[in-house]
């Protein structure tokens, strides 16, 4: 029996933990989202731990960071954790920029990659070694329009005419495309359609632009500073359009603390919300101090993906990590929080589950209103309950 | 027409607020002669004092920037005796390379005391504006650009009317004389460094009324900052408001005729094209 | 001159050697990459900023054409990088010729603030510029394996003669520059500009010659760069605080103006990130960064002249 421990236990010392990469902005102009995207994946692991995930793995999981501020950075720090580091596989990077020059070095490397970037390219240029667990931008924008023209139909206030606003980087161009393709095939009027640029300092341009308009809905595609400009700027001047923002800066806690009640009723796309995974999302309040925002819970999922992956395959070979993370339909913890309730990939690496989800904010919280098969709350329109 | 009157209105208050936030760079580079390229992250300093004073004592953060302004005046004099000091007399460009390296490290060391996260404040007029005829004039700017009118007024008589003020002219103008008047240069460079930074950490605070601070803040503001000082002659103080002035106005009025997106290109076509015809800026005198 | 040659004959070497025994698909060997990289684009930096005292801040403008022009002519005509290397360099040049009738009359901070303009401009352009550029969404080199037609590799270690050639190419410039007629006339000009203007030097010629040259050189190690990283968007490549201000930062930190300068620079910049990211990233955000700015102004502080200074000075003195 002592010996059988001693045993165990030896075996146990000999296990080297399994490395995986944790490749995000910590530092730098993107930097709260990198730290949530830690605070994320940090949550999942402990999960995994609770849950007796790892004991098949028989080796504990070490994460290794590497803060990458900008992309130029993002090639030499990918390379340094694969072959400094020895990490199996890699999560990252938020910012659809890192993860692509991120990608080009794993992909050459032969090393799995997982990220929730929304850029189009990121799997559309036929490489093996990426999997994104999010949808694309474009796909976010046309669900933007979509999902709010049901509502505002259903609401009884049909939409005729739109606005789109937003930043012009990879992020907000992309998904502005969107928006724009299926309003020119919906046959809706697009009144404004102006990108500006990121860290505005003033937005009363625009914000006229919009008034003199006469549109019925406005999309803002922006990060936190142009989005409380553009918010408060739209109420100076008694705009009261629905608003419908483009995810990123519109589903933050930030976002409550820096408007107050003016965020009351604001729309957001969303590639994922946190009122789908209750326990998980009260842990990581009490841990963190706010609500759990997407990128945490989209990181924390492709995480436990990859060490599933990873206990499946049985193997430290990259390349068998890969295999058994594409073959892998993962519908428990993290997973299960994500719409489509799974994590799975089709042959190009793009999620086969996931769409996106409309959020609407409501007092501190923001509550999922739509598409209703996930919905926990009826969304309201112009402070009206919409059946 | 209405279009245009609004540009203009927009233009001009925004633009008085840009001056305040350069004019202490110019300020710093009129009687030091040294480029500061960490004069943004002064600037995002005083931003996180008036944060601090409205969320835990209640100030507007118009009240607050005076806070803003103290807190950082100290600093900058700091800075200025233990580093700057030091590379007075090296070439323009280890200048450039320390202020570089000061920019890194405010930055991050307001990452590492302050976190990530995006911090704003809520006042009642924030929402607000008022209807001149036809013409929306947001009260929060409006309040900026009062603040920044009664800023740049208190600093002309400072400069002018006070001994600290002609001493600190007389430093920049000529050192060597201004010692055999009995004037401590090294103590001088101090306070002009001290004040510069701390001006523009008290426009920090009056940008902080309607806009947002994170440890970044500063990028978004450096390259226009010298715009504005270069388009109104670096060194001048008067200039810098001028400059202000045209900067917010090329600003607002660029987005009438094209995308807004091309607003700062508008801007910087306009700076490098008047720079050629008067190189030493609007205001800016020959030498220096 | 002829040390000058020696020294760069021996940084080749060495880094040629280095490439050959390293690991071709590690990490120390893409360290190695970096560095002549960076050194390069420090010395291109240094035929203005440091002959001619031209303190450019600017020079992403060059490096972004170069990077984009053989990468968009490869994607959409199948051109190798090869070809559009050249491309690239040419119309960095004249784009520089272009620039300095707005600024050649500027002096000091006027000249840094007004190339830090361009920049910036050049910046706005690409991402405004879809059609041409791809946008902000950025582009990726296509994927071709192992291929030297196009100029591409698996691992950093096939790369290593490539910009050690690159390396040569610059730093040779550099010293011929600095050794040669328009060196001497740069010279001049930088030590009283009317006076070299009395004793019958063409002070325009020369300046846009050593612009031109500059430019051009940049553009290609803006090319090397995208054929390394694969991909490229408006901000990586125009960005004002990683191409430009790093370039004069390299050339500055080793010395200004000398062909050690940037290599000594490249030489601490590069390792030193890297260090400190491998050693601080799962530490507090933001520590990292903090001891590298630190460092530089510790460095700037004691040797305000460069590090280079620290020998020539010892041999001044003996």
């Amino acid at each position: 029996m002592a010996a059988l421990a001693t045993l165990a236990a030896s075996n146990a010392w000999s296990a080297e933990p399994v490395k995986i990469g944790i490749l995000v902005p910590l530092s730098g102009p993107t930097a709260q989202f990198g730290n949530n995207i830690r605070n994320g994946v940090e949550l999942a692991l402990e999960d995994m731990k609770e849950t007796g995930g790892l004991k098949a793995l028989g080796a504990d999981v070490e994460l290794v960071y590497a803060d990458v501020p900008a992309p130029n950075a993002a090639a030499a720090a990918t390379q340094r954790l694969i072959s400094q580091d020895g990490v199996v596989g890699i999560i990252g990077s938020f910012v659809s920029s890192i993860t692509l020059a991120a990608s080009e070095v794993t992909e050459r490397a032969g090393v799995p990659m997982m990220t929730h970037s929304f850029a189009d390219q990121i799997t559309s240029r036929g490489y093996k070694f990426i999997f994104q667990v999010a949808n694309k931008a474009s796909l976010f924008g046309e669900k933007q329009l979509t999902y709010a023209l049901d509502i505002a139909k259903r609401a009884g206030s049909p939409v005729s005419k739109i606005a789109i606003l937003y930043e012009d980087t990879a992020y907000g161009t992309a998904q502005a495309k969107g928006l724009r393709d299926t309003a020119n095939r919906l046959g809706i009027q697009i009144v404004v359609d102006e990108s500006y640029p990121l860290n505005l300092t003033d937005a009363s341009p625009l914000v006229n632009k919009l008034r003199a308009s006469g549109a019925d809905l406005v999309f803002p595609v922006s990060y936190f500073n142009d989005a409380i400009l553009i918010i408060r700027t739209m109420r100076q001047q008694n705009l009261d359009i629905p608003t419908v923002g483009g995810a990123a800066g519109y589903i933050i806690p930030d976002f409550k603390k820096g408007l107050g009640d003016l965020v009351e009723g604001v729309y957001s796309i969303a590639p994922a919300n946190y009122d789908a995974l209750p326990a998980i999302a009260e842990k990581y309040k009490k841990k963190y101090g706010a609500f759990m925002p997407h990128e945490a819970l989209m990181y924390g999922a492709a995480f436990q993906h990859m060490v599933k992956a990873i206990e499946v395959a049985q193997s430290r070979d990259p390349e068998k990590i890969r295999d058994a993370i594409a073959a892998l339909r993962k519908c428990d913890g993290f997973s299960a929080g994500l719409p489509g309730g799974c994590t799975a990939f089709d042959a190009n690496g793009l999620t086969s589950v996931a769409f996106p989800v409309f959020v609407q904010w409501r007092g501190d919280d923001i509550v999922t209103v739509y598409p209703p098969e996930v919905a926990k709350a009826p969304a309201y329109w112009r402070g009206k309950e919409v059946k | 027409m209405i279009a245009v009157l609004q540009a203009l209105a927009d233009g001009l208050m925004i633009g008085g607020v840009y001056g305040v936030i350069a004019v202490g760079l110019s300020l710093v580079f009129g009687v030091l002669g040294i480029v500061n390229f960490a004069q943004a992250e002064f600037m995002m300093l005083g931003m996180y004092v008036a944060w601090f004073a409205w969320r835990y004592l209640g100030l507007d953060p118009l009240v607050g920037a005076a806070l803003s302004f103290v807190a950082v005046f100290c600093l900058g004099a700091l800075v200025q005796r233990l580093l700057i000091q030091r590379i007075m007399k090296a070439p323009p460009v280890a200048q450039i390379f320390l202020t570089v390296g000061l920019l890194i490290v405010l930055e991050n060391s307001a990452l590492l005391l302050f976190g990530p996260e995006f911090r704003t404040v809520k006042t009642a007029y924030q929402t607000r504006a008022l209807m001149i005829g036809p013409i929306f004039v947001s009260v929060s700017y409006l309040s900026a650009f009062v603040a920044a009118v009664i800023v740049s007024g208190g600093l002309w008589l400072v400069l002018t009317r006070t001994w600290i003020g002609r001493a600190i002219r007389a430093t920049a103008q000529n050192p060597m004389a201004a010692t055999l008047f009995g004037v401590d240069t090294r103590w001088i460079y101090a306070v002009a460094f001290g004040l510069g930074t701390g001006l523009s950490a008290l426009g920090g605070g009056i940008v902080l009324s309607y806009s947002s601070v994170s440890p970044t803040s500063g990028s978004q503001y450096v390259v226009l900052m010298f715009t504005v000082v270069v388009l109104g002659g670096l060194g001048s103080v008067m200039g810098a408001l001028v400059g202000g002035v045209i900067v917010g106005m090329i600003q607002s009025l660029s987005t009438l005729v094209m995308p807004i997106q091309l607003q700062n290109l508008a801007l910087f076509t306009i700076f490098i094209a008047l720079l050629a015809f008067r190189p030493q800026g609007l205001l800016g005198s020959p030498s220096r | 001159m002829m040390r000058s040659l020696l020294i760069i004959a021996a940084v080749a070497c060495v880094a040629l050697l280095l490439g050959a025994v390293l690991q071709p698909r590690g990490y120390a060997v893409r360290v190695v990459c970096l560095i002549l990289l960076a050194a390069s684009l420090g010395q291109c930096w240094n035929i203005v900023g440091g002959l001619a005292n031209q303190v450019s801040l600017g020079h992403a403008a060059f490096f972004g054409i170069g990077a984009y022009t053989s990468t968009m002519l490869q994607i959409k005509f199948g051109l190798s990088p090869w070809a559009g290397l050249p491309i690239g360099m040419l119309f960095a040049a004249l784009v520089s010729v272009l620039l300095s009738i707005p600024t050649m009359r500027l002096k000091g901070p006027y000249f840094s603030l007004a190339t830090l303009a361009f920049g910036e401009a050049c910046r706005i352009v690409a991402t405004a510029a879809t059609g041409l550029t791809g946008g902000p969404q950025g582009v990726s080199v296509p994927f071709a394996g192992n291929s030297w037609l196009l100029l591409q590799f698996r691992g950093a270690g096939a790369y290593v003669p490539v910009f050690v050639g690159l390396f040569v190419v610059v730093c040779v410039a550099f010293t011929l520059l600095a050794n040669g007629r328009l060196g001497y006339m740069l010279r001049a000009i930088r030590e009283n500009e009317d006076a070299a203007e009395v004793t019958g030097i063409n002070t325009l010629g020369v300046r846009l010659a050593g612009g031109a040259i500059s430019a051009a050189l940049t553009a290609a190690t803006g090319t090397m760069f995208a054929q390394f990283t694969f991909f490229i968007d408006p901000d990586i490549v125009f960005s004002a605080t990683s191409i430009s201000i790093r370039a004069a930062l390299i050339a500055i930190l080793g010395g200004v103006g000398t062909l050690a300068g940037p290599i000594v620079g490249a030489l601490v910049i590069v390792p030193l990130e890297e260090l400190l990211s491998a050693y601080l990233s799962n530490k507090a955000a933001g520590i990292a960064p903090l001891i590298f700015g630190l460092i530089l102004i510790g460095i700037v502080v004691w040797r305000p002249s460069g590090l280079v200074s620290l020998v020539t000075q010892r041999r001044g003195r003996t």
